[in-house]
């Protein structure tokens, strides 16, 4: 409970991190764009190889997509309404998402790039998005603790990538039972309340 | 006692999230978070848990070589190296997501009658085969002549339409499953416009459709 009022204190890397951006957008300083790659590259290639394991390749190409966006995108990043982490991990995921529709078998015409916002000042009213911010803390803690049925569940959808259906194929569980354990999860990190 | 869903459920919120939804169920999505507050919160907070997720993972280092490709690149990246994402814009019913498929307005596109109360326009196919379109409702008119073979994704936007369930208002999401006897009716006031996203084919259920339905049937399987 009390985890939820008090305001959370970004870690002193985030801040470094965020300086690092403020120097890319106002200096174009290359030195601190190499630190965010420092910090950045080896996660992203992680996210890729977490749905294409052995794919060294795709995940170098998912690294170029991010960095260069972060690089022309610098200056329209604003630290007090966004997390750089969460900014990151939606640059990544919106390059993943573009880069398997522009490789599918089945192609498609829907262009996703108006369907995900890139910029964290539209969308959610920006008050409401830097009092989210407390609940960060509590979400990494809540994660920690989750039974690992559900903890499983979320790395298929997040992190693999895999669709209900996909989850339900690959645990041998009912379709029904994959959506109620994503549901209990997200119960359980409270990110569901709107406050 | 029943009582009308007008929200993605949080799961299909999180697939959304997690990019893991198929591009015609996300352009549902999209369409109804421009209109709804509460579930744009709910999406910034589902994508922190992403960013958590990913944080978690062990981190797999890049190389020199990447790290100096790219160093070397910046100078010569322009913004016309990315896609640009055009702004939500206040002034048009017509969502940012939509606007790939509708150049001017609702008016111009090439409606086609379906009923003497619908008529539709087909936008695109995702790559799961679910049929993208438009569906324009006269006012006070029905739309009941389809039930369907998967689940079918609606979001309103233009106008409103009631069902036994109860009444459904401008950006209002919805998902009807197979069993779905629904009988939505536009308001009299005016016409509704709504986003569909069916995933099989749509099955008709007059008299004469009913016959009709295996041949339709068969021609997806
Ligand atoms: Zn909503």
């Amino acid at each position: 409970m009390s985890s939820m009022t008090k305001r959370s204190i970004p870690s002193d890397k985030l801040v470094a991190l965020g300086a690092c951006m403020t120097r890319v957008a106002n200096d174009r300083d290359k030195s601190a764009f190499a630190e965010l790659f420092d910090h950045y590259a080896p996660q992203i290639r992680a996210y890729s190889l977490a749905r294409e394991p052995g794919s060294d390749l795709v995940a170098d190409e998912l690294v170029q997509e991010v960095m260069t966006r972060v690089w022309l995108k610098a200056s329209s990043y604003n630290s007090s309404l966004a997390n750089l982490n969460t900014w990151i991990f939606t640059l990544a995921r919106n390059c993943r998402i573009d880069y398997l529709r522009r490789n599918s078998r089945y192609a498609t015409e829907i262009d996703p790039t108006d369907m995900f916002n890139e910029m964290a000042d539209e969308g959610p009213d920006p008050f409401q998005l830097a009092q989210q911010s407390r609940a960060e803390e509590s979400i990494r803690e809540g994660l920690k603790q989750l039974p690992r049925e559900q903890s499983e569940i979320l790395t298929k959808v997040y992190l693999e990538g895999k669709s209900h259906q996909q989850a339900s194929d690959e645990l041998k569980l009912p379709l029904g039972t994959v959506k109620s354990r994503v549901r209990l999860a997200l119960k359980k990190l409270e990110v569901l309340v709107v406050r | 006692m029943s009582k009308s869903i007008t929200h993605p459920f949080e799961e299909l919120l999180a697939a959304y999230s997690a990019g893991s939804l198929p591009l015609s169920q996300a352009l549902c999505i999209s369409a109804h978070l421009e209109h709804c507050e509460s579930c744009a919160q709910k999406l910034a907070r589902l994508n922190r848990v992403g960013s958590e997720l990913m944080q978690q993972l062990k981190p797999a280092s890049a190389s020199d070589e990447l790290k100096n490709r790219l160093l070397d690149s910046l100078d010569s990246l322009t913004a016309d190296d990315l896609p640009e994402q055009r702004p939500l814009s206040t002034d048009s019913s017509i969502p940012r997501c939509l606007h790939q498929f509708i150049d001017r307005g609702y008016d111009d596109l090439p409606w086609k009658r379906v009923s003497s109360d619908i008529q539709s326009v087909e936008l695109c196919r995702d790559s799961n085969g679910a049929k993208v379109e438009l569906l324009k409702i006269k006012p006070g008119g029905s739309a009941t002549t389809h039930t369907h073979l998967g689940d079918e994704y609606t979001v309103i936007l233009e106008g409103s339409f009631s069902d036994e369930a109860g009444v459904y208002r401008e950006g209002d999401f919805m998902v009807r499953g197979t069993e779905d006897q629904h009988t939505p009716v536009a308001t009299q006031d005016r016409e509704c416009i709504c986003l569909a996203v069916t995933e099989g084919p749509v099955q008709f259920t007059g008299l004469f459709s009913r016959m009709l339905n295996p041949l339709i049937r068969r021609n997806y399987a």
